[in-house]
């Protein structure tokens, strides 16, 4: 176990690497902390340029933007009081309220200091359950993926906005996505006779399609109807080390009752950083002495926040590296990153790639502290950063959207595929479509197809999907996550008509 | 009449969409005799799901007629006129992708940025305009040399 890191840690500290991670961090921390940018729009940024990298090299980069990106949120929720990502929300309630009393610098230190110690305890639990959950996987044949990829997806459906009919529909469509090409039979199917549609959609010109054209014509329209009141004027910031030491020790058991929180729920399919925030800063709120004292700028709350929203991060991968099943939309992105390089995330990871696996929990812990020395020493130049107009920001994207669609394989049919993708994704959206079980549908299409078949051509008779423990508790799983998100919207109706 | 509402139109889209798709698995090779069953089945199913989940939606926004979204009544002009720059960010996208290869990366890139950036900043001053010009070029410069000769990825 020891060589194993020691060799992670040397491939990860070589000087180029380490040069990688520096910029990762930083580019993630500015993607977190720009309004409406959030870290899987930096990710899809990034990873272009992955591509004439090693994967040692591509990976550290893409898991230190994580790192850097779920930390930067916390740059404008205390500067501007808004959100740089959705899963920082709860971080404005009390850090904006400590910035405005005039102590901006300790509400970002203890921010940062509580990202850093949330990416680290989640990467010891990405270190001890990653290895145990892919040996436990090891046991599962065709009929137990299948069921698993089935209850991973009727997850993250029914978790999306309480739109289960449309989250349902979206993970179908994605699945639908990748039967366009050969396929596992060599025969062609729906290719419309056109030859470019014979080899099938990239997974990442479709996921950034989908994704990002959504996401950045949203921020466009929002811009029309709220006229921003923020300052442009940055304040003065200085960080009171001592007092963010004394804050920390002071909430031991906060810091690591919401890294677990935040650790076991990045680790859940459907759920991530939004989750882990609300759920992390309620606990602290029930378990504190003076509950009433929340939202008014304590740091107990920027604890419970930042805390838990990072060690998402480390969590998250549990599952990807795992079971090859990924639980949110970065760790979709990331996997597709994985895959283009040649490695496919799953129980076999482990002892086919050790040195990778190795590679990302080291990267994670070396992003961690460079991302605790970029916060410091630079919180004032992120701060003006975050102030990026979208007006030149959403062009600058789109732009570098349609070159890394380009540069996968130097086909101008991707950008066609971008493009199409970003109309059908902007549409979806419009209509209420949650699109994170449409990029999971994308990403785990192949394999159920694959799964599922081989599991037919060894046994025909469908009833043993029934017959197998295993099998038989996923699609259990995956009923009654149905049952309870149809429960959930029927009482989120019932509270609407109540208000009304 | 019924409005079209989001919901609706969304469920027609996909009925749609599956019928024409369902025709057009018709075309995928049947199974050999060694095979138990043939490429068109996955898909088939899916189309099933959808069609399925499609007819529930539809059939649920019937129901919720009274819905504030249901009731909401724009006419084509209003639309277009409150969607105007977005319509035109994907027109622009589009072009771009059009002339990337005859223009070649870094022509239709600084064009695409100038004209984004005109359409979303404004061109009423000066600033604007040196800010537009700026961003542009450098950033269309800045990546064709880290692509080119940083990562030795050849750009159109």
């Amino acid at each position: 176990m020891a060589d194993f890191f020691l060799h992670a840690f040397a491939l990860v500290s070589s000087p180029s690497v380490l040069l990688l991670i520096v910029i990762g961090v930083l580019f993630g921390i500015i993607g977190g902390s720009v309004p409406g940018f959030t870290v899987t729009m930096a990710i899809l940024v990034v990873f272009p340029f992955t591509f004439a990298m090693d994967p040692v090299s591509g990976v550290s980069l893409m898991v230190s933007v994580f790192v850097g990106g779920y930390s930067g949120g916390i740059v404008s929720g205390v500067m501007l009081g808004i959100p740089g990502t959705p899963s920082s929300i709860t971080t404005v309630y009390d850090g904006y309220p400590m910035a405005l009393r005039g102590e901006p610098g300790r509400a970002l230190g203890i921010g940062v200091a509580a990202s850093f110690i949330g990416t680290v305890i989640s990467v010891a639990v990405l270190v001890f359950f990653g290895p145990l959950l892919a040996s436990f996987s090891m046991n599962f044949r065709p009929w137990e993926i299948s069921a698993l990829i089935i209850f991973a997806l009727t997850l993250v459906a029914g978790l999306s906005n309480g739109a289960l009919l449309k989250g349902m529909l979206a993970a179908a469509l994605g699945l639908l996505i990748t039967t366009v090409g050969y396929d596992r039979n060599s025969n062609l199917r729906f290719d419309f006779d056109l030859p470019v549609m014979s080899s099938g959609f990239e997974i990442l010109p479709v996921m950034i399609g989908i994704f990002a054209f959504s996401q950045l014509m949203d921020n466009i329209e929002k811009l029309r109807e709220e006229k921003r009141t923020r300052s442009e004027a940055v304040p003065d910031i200085s960080i009171p080390y001592g007092r963010i030491i004394r804050d920390i020790a002071s909430q031991k058991t906060n810091t690591i009752r919401s890294s677990l929180i935040g650790s076991l729920i990045g680790a859940l399919p459907g759920t991530g950083g939004t989750v882990a925030n609300f759920i992390s800063y309620d606990q602290a709120k029930k378990f504190s002495r003076h509950p009433e004292r929340f939202g008014t700028g304590i740091p107990d709350g920027i604890i419970a926040s930042e805390a838990s929203n990072s060690a998402v991060a480390g969590g998250a991968f549990v599952p990807t590296l795992a079971l090859g099943i990924p639980g949110d939309l970065p760790m979709a992105i990331m996997m597709g990153v994985l895959i283009l390089h040649g490695i496919t995330p799953g129980p076999l990871m482990f002892e086919q790639n050790p040195v990778l696996v190795g590679a990302i929990y080291a990267s994670l812990l070396v992003g961690a502290v460079v991302m605790v020395l970029c916060q410091l020493l630079l919180v004032r130049w992120f701060a003006r950063i975050a102030l990026i107009p979208q007006q030149i920001l959403v062009p600058a994207v789109l732009m570098l959207c349609a070159i890394g669609a380009y540069a996968l394989n130097n086909n101008l049919f991707d950008i066609w595929v971008l493009f199409g993708f970003g109309i059908v994704g902007y549409l979806l959206w419009k209509a209420e479509v949650p699109l994170t079980p449409l990029i999971l549908g994308v990403v785990l299409g192949n394999n159920l197809e694959q799964q599922l078949f081989r599991a037919l051509d060894l046994d025909g008779n469908w009833l043993t999907f029934l017959t197998r423990p295993l099998s038989a508790t996923f699609l259990a799983l995956a009923v009654i996550s149905v049952i309870f998100s149809l429960y959930q919207n029927r009482k989120i109706q019932q509270k609407a008509a109540l208000n009304q | 009449m019924p409005t079209i509402t989001k919901d609706r139109a969304l469920a027609i889209a996909m009925l749609i969409m599956v019928a024409i798709l369902y025709v057009e698995s018709g075309n995928i090779r049947p199974p050999t005799s060694w095979q138990t069953y043939g490429s068109a089945m996955f898909p088939q199913i899916l189309l099933g799901v959808i069609a399925i989940l499609s007819v529930l939606i539809l059939v649920r926004s019937l129901f919720n007629s009274d819905s504030p979204q249901a009731r909401e009544r724009r006419t084509a002009m209003q639309w277009l006129r409150q969607n105007g720059a977005v319509l035109s960010l994907f027109a622009f996208f589009g072009l771009y992708a059009l002339v990337l290869p005859v223009l070649g990366y870094l022509v239709s890139t600084m064009a695409f940025m100038v004209a984004s950036l005109a359409l979303l900043l404004g061109v009423d001053t000066r600033r604007k305009w040196a800010i537009n010009l700026g961003v542009s070029v450098t950033l269309a410069s800045l990546i064709y040399v880290i692509f080119h000769f940083g990562l030795n990825i050849w750009l159109p």
